[in-house]
């Protein structure tokens, strides 16, 4: 599956991020704001790595039909999924990007899991709280009251694994 | 009257020590306890929970060997089953009316529940500590500042 890599614009400097720098004044912005594209990488390990060496990362993944943004120790409620137990443990495999503070890598449509590999526990079960829905047609004395209390399942998102060899 | 300079190393507040909690994401915790049942030794209300008891209880406490199940009598009132959880929180679910199938699916909720207080989920899809990884955007660090 050929990976599409994309890579941000960084304008003020080329890989090292701005963080380490001195804030700037007004005028030395304008003065170094040149358009110096970065030579994308040649392949998706150099892209990997380049993000990987960076603090923090996200992960942009369907889990359950949906797409969510997602980072290391966050706590997703998704509606309830019967088919797993408490404590299990999950590999997300629809990971259709990954990124840092500079640069993102977009897989075609996914990145393959023995590249990025992320997995997210079942924290618990539970349900919302009690809704009550009031149904009445008015002048024909139907009124309806439906309690109802959706169920929902809590998965706790583990660390950002990225590997570089390249898969057997 | 010296003038005071700046410490030498970073000063460390303490309150950047403490952890946050997240269970699962290296480690699970189960978090529910104990689970103890309550039943009427005579009362018919009591009857599919005894029932329950003589038939199913082994193998619930064999399948969840984290979990404490203590069986107690209390007679003259309905069957209930008490969940205690480490966030000493308990929920507390009464028993009468239900046939066997029923208590199991009471008792299966007591077992996966957290024991978090029960709150409404529908917007709260991620909970997350992180800060965002691409950073918040600054109008003086583009090419052309933002001008309002």
């Amino acid at each position: 599956m050929a990976l599409a890599a994309l890579f941000r614009r960084a304008p003020l400097l080329l890989i090292v991020p701005d963080v380490a720098h001195p804030p700037l004044a007004l005028r030395q912005c304008a003065a170094r704001a040149v358009h110096t594209q970065a030579d994308a990488p040649a392949n998706a390990t150099n892209a990997l790595a380049l993000i990987r060496a960076q603090p923090s990362k996200y992960v942009i993944a369907s889990v359950a039909g949906r797409k969510y943004l997602l980072t290391p120790r966050d706590l997703l409620t998704v509606p309830r999924l019967n088919d797993v137990r408490v404590g299990d443990v999950l590999s997300l495999q629809q990971i259709h990007e990954i990124g840092s503070r500079e640069y993102t890598l977009r897989g075609n449509p996914d990145i393959p899991s023995d590249r990025v590999a992320v997995q997210a526990t079942v924290v618990e079960h539970t349900k919302g709280k009690m809704e009550e829905i009031f149904k009445k047609k008015r002048r024909k004395g139907y009124e309806r009251t439906i309690k109802h209390k959706q169920t929902y399942t809590r998965l706790r998102i583990g660390p950002i694994d990225i590997n570089l060899d390249r898969s057997s | 009257m010296a003038s005071r300079l700046a410490p030498a190393t970073k000063p460390l507040f303490r309150a950047q020590l403490s952890s946050r909690p997240t269970n699962g994401h290296v480690a699970f915790i189960p978090q529910v306890r104990k689970v103890v049942f309550e039943y009427c030794e005579k009362w018919a209300s009591s009857a599919n929970t005894r029932s329950y008891l003589h038939r199913h209880l082994e193998d619930l406490a064999r399948a969840h060997p984290h979990v404490e199940v203590v069986v107690k009598q209390r007679n003259y009132k309905p069957p209930i089953v008490r969940g205690f959880y480490l966030n000493d929180n308990e929920k507390v679910i009464g028993l009468n009316g239900f046939e066997i199938t029923g208590i199991q699916n009471k008792v299966q909720l007591l077992l996966d529940s957290s024991g978090a207080k029960i709150k409404p989920l529908k917007r709260r899809t991620i909970e997350s500590t992180t800060e965002s990884a691409r950073g918040i955007w600054s109008g003086l660090h583009v090419d052309e500042t933002f001008k309002i």
